[in-house]
């Protein structure tokens, strides 16, 4: 008896093809639509019944049965709420990894195997070998940044029938089996939003408090802003100060609702040469150490950024100690559905030359290879 | 292809399309100018509009011309502004076009029920219709079953509440509204025999273009204008006429006007030939759940649902045909195959160059479950089974046979996959 699938389908063309793909291969696919947000917000668009419909067209034109699971209401309190009092607190998360690790490999992949599943599958670039993840072979697409909370025990049974192709080629196989989602638009679902669109979506749920921009070299006023939580280290567009060159975000007040920026890009504030990372979440049973210990430890500070060369410090491990005088680094461990206590800890990694600092709250990944080793939210 | 879906778009008439063409470029002048050339275009709108307006025994001063049937439905209930929506003093069918119930929700609205053909309950309409009431609206044909209402009847209840006002001294006002939209080109309107104050029309439904469309307001019907501006349209639809547009709509309409009874006559053979071939080819394994429901719809009581239950469909394929079997628009026919998706049906259909539709094309957008249907008392999987087809200019009796054919497999097709 073939082997049952079920597979996350966006209507998109990567999906699409996986549902092609993993049909050929023989599986027993029931495609189904993870109906997480369907709400139109001012100015967005909210496409899902477009993209459900393009979802079940494929599905029925490959004879797949095909569902329509329903989890906004978890996506509101895991992913949004979550999402909203990180912003609230001036770190910058990413929906896009919370969602995976408690909505997509979590809630989707518990019900998938309620309902008898062998695997869950979906149209990510990434690969899953027995419980290890690793990186797609486009490394162009790789999206493991996004996948790296993902527990073991879902990568051992998730299948990712795109991950060994490139995105023409997959393209390239939609367009062969006119599959009419071929030359679809990149999803614009809430898990895609830009840096723009994020905050315009935020908006829409938090008070915008109007201060100050002033240059961190003369404390003079250059502008105003319509609340520092919407503002990220490093940001240069959106600040609406004029021409000349340009202004980057260097320092952030949120006591005092301040926006400090500069034209030197060598601004001190805008470089590290090391890195927190709290609220680890460790693959397939490695230590804090034991990542200290590795000889080729790379990172990734956001998707498709460049692999860095570096190497990792213990600083703490198991609970939440004194050691760290930082408020935030207390508030991160308690996050609703967050991975369990053991992976709290704190990390340094140090790079060989400084990189331009990422907002906290976004993730640092840790790879050896090609293998994906889990990582932690920058502090 | 094979397109059955006019009750959603038509493809705009040749004569039509060659009618509006030069008022794009050669003719563009706006009416509303003083030289000469302007003059005639001006006189080429009023005679489109006369035009128009004579097909539903009107004159052309007694229309104004909308961006399509949900405008003229916004500004035709514009008759109950003012009062206290706490209030109902809108009376409407359960069954109208969401446009209808989207609109009139704002003025505080009661509903009259609908039978399980989608007929008025005229029982209903006489007890909701309090003193308090001063718009009555119904469709002249549904635009999900076809199922056409007795707007004769309506209005002779009207009549017959009005001198039942007046007798009592009540002064309050009683106006009918019908959306015509889905009838315009398969039955003959006439507004003063039918004694209808306010009419919807529609012109991308009859072979025009989308996005022009008319209300017709009887004398002394006090309309209120949406949007202000020059004062077109007697001051109740400001903005430079859309002068193309009228003019395809008024030749659209000559045009269906002209091919009426052989149209009807056309479609209702194509819709027989379906019905009859459907019927034989599922009556062979489901005979005895086919034969009740098919001619005269379906029960109102829940208890006799049982046999069209989802669990029980697997070895019973069935279709019932939906609507009114007597009062229906000729080119309609809605239908049901319980148990099964009518949206994977849709996409199978389309795979072999048919495009139908689920329902309503707006319903099926939104991925919510036909209000009108549920109206009428269907089951959840006679719901979630009902596709609709309606057919048009571009349709020839040759099709059917491939029609019913493909309709056979996909749903054999289904049927197979869903036992499997």
């Amino acid at each position: 008896m073939s082997k049952k699938v079920f597979l996350g389908m966006s209507g998109g063309v990567d999906s699409s093809v996986s549902a092609l793909l993993l049909r050929d291969q023989g599986y027993d696919v029931t495609g189904i639509y993870m109906k997480n947000w369907s709400e139109d917000l001012p100015g967005m668009h909210c496409p899902w019944a477009e993209d459900l419909a393009d979802a079940k067209r494929v599905a029925t034109s490959l004879d797949l049965d095909f569902e329509v699971w329903d989890f906004e209401a978890d996506y509101k309190t895991r992913v949004v709420d979550y999402m909203l009092s990180e912003f609230q607190k001036g770190h910058t998360p990413n929906p896009d990894v919370v969602c995976n690790e408690l909505v997509k490999f979590k809630l989707f992949y518990d019900r998938a195997i309620e309902r008898g599943a062998d695997y869950i599958a979906t149209g990510h670039y990434a690969r899953a070998e027995d419980a290890n993840l690793l990186r797609a072979i486009d490394e162009n697409k790789d999206q493991t940044y996004f996948l790296y909370r993902m527990s073991d025990e879902a990568t051992a049974r998730t299948l990712f029938p795109i991950g060994h192709l490139t995105k023409p080629e997959v393209k390239k196989i939609a367009a062969e089996r006119g599959l009419d989602v071929a030359t679809k638009k990149e999803s614009m679902g809430i898990c895609f939003v830009g840096e723009v669109g994020i905050k315009d979506f935020l908006s829409n749920y938090l008070k915008t408090i109007p201060g100050e921009i002033r240059e961190v070299e003369t404390d003079q006023i250059l502008g105003y802003h319509d609340g520092a939580i919407f503002y990220t280290i490093g940001q240069r567009h959106g600040l609406y100060l004029g021409g000349g060159l340009p202004y980057y975000v260097v320092k952030k007040d949120l006591s005092k609702n301040l926006v400090y920026v500069s034209r030197d890009l060598n601004h001190p504030e805008l470089w590290v040469d090391q890195l927190a990372l709290t609220d680890l979440h460790l693959r397939n049973g490695r230590t804090l150490a034991d990542l200290a210990k590795m000889p080729d430890l790379a990172v990734r500070l956001r998707h498709r950024g460049e692999l860095l060369p570096a190497t990792a410090r213990v600083v703490e491990t198991n609970t939440r100690g004194d050691q760290c005088s930082c408020e935030e680094h207390k508030d991160s461990g308690q996050r609703p559905g967050a991975s369990s206590s053991k992976n709290i800890g704190l990390l340094a990694i140090a790079f060989a030359n400084p990189v331009k600092r990422p907002a906290s709250g976004q993730s640092a990944v840790l790879y050896a290879g090609e293998v994906c080793l889990g990582g932690g939210y920058i502090a | 292809m094979i397109y059955l879906d006019h009750a959603a778009a038509t493809p705009v008439n040749r004569s039509a399309l060659a009618a509006m063409l030069p008022y794009f470029d050669k003719q563009f002048f706006n009416p509303s100018a003083p030289y000469l050339p302007a003059k005639h275009v001006r006189e080429d709108y009023q005679s489109a509009k006369a035009a128009i307006a004579h097909a539903i025994g009107a004159k052309g001063t007694d229309l104004v011309i909308t961006a399509g049937a949900t405008e003229s439905i916004n500004l035709a209930f514009t008759v109950v502004a003012g009062l206290d929506p706490a209030t109902p003093h809108l009376l409407t069918l359960a069954t109208e076009h969401t446009a209808v119930l989207s609109a009139a929700k704002p003025y505080g609205c009661e509903l009259i029920k609908a039978d399980h053909t989608g007929l008025i309950d005229l029982a209903d309409f006489r007890a909701k219709l309090t003193d308090d009431i001063v718009l009555v609206s119904v469709s002249l044909a549904n635009n999900e079953l076809g199922t056409i209402q007795p707007l004769a009847e309506i209005s002779e209840i009207i009549r017959l509440a009005r001198q039942d006002r007046l007798a009592h001294g009540i002064t309050t006002p009683l106006y009918l509204h019908s959306d015509a939209s889905q009838a315009l080109n398969l039955l003959d309107i006439n507004v003063s025999r039918l004694g209808i104050d306010l009419l919807t029309l529609n012109a991308a439904k009859c072979g025009g273009p989308k996005g022009v469309g008319a209300l017709y307001i009887a004398h002394g019907v006090p309309v209120h204008p949406l949007s202000l501006g020059g004062g077109q349209e007697r001051g109740l639809r400001s903005g430079t006429e859309n002068v193309p547009g009228v003019i395809g709509f008024a030749t659209a309409l000559a045009d269906a006007k002209k091919h009426l009874n052989g149209n009807r006559k056309k479609y209702t053979e194509m819709v027989e030939l379906l019905k009859k071939e459907l019927g034989g080819a599922f009556s062979a394994s489901a005979r005895s759940s086919l034969v009740a429901p098919v001619v005269t719809g379906r029960p109102r009581s829940s208890s006799a649902v049982a046999p069209h239950d989802l669990t029980k469909v697997e070895n019973a394929p069935q279709v019932i045909f939906l609507g009114n079997p007597k009062h229906h628009l000729a080119n309609f026919l809605p239908l049901s195959f319980p148990g099964l998706d009518a949206e994977r049906l849709v996409y199978k259909l389309e795979e072999q160059g048919i495009l139908v539709s689920t329902g309503a094309a707006c319903a099926a957008n939104k991925a919510t479950k036909s209000h009108v249907l549920a109206a009428i008392g269907l089951s959840d999987a006679e719901i979630a089974g009902s596709l609709r087809i309606s057919l048009g200019s571009t349709n020839t009796i040759d099709q059917m046979p491939i029609v019913a054919r493909a309709l056979i497999d996909v749903v054999s097709a289904e049927i197979a996959r869903q036992n499997h």
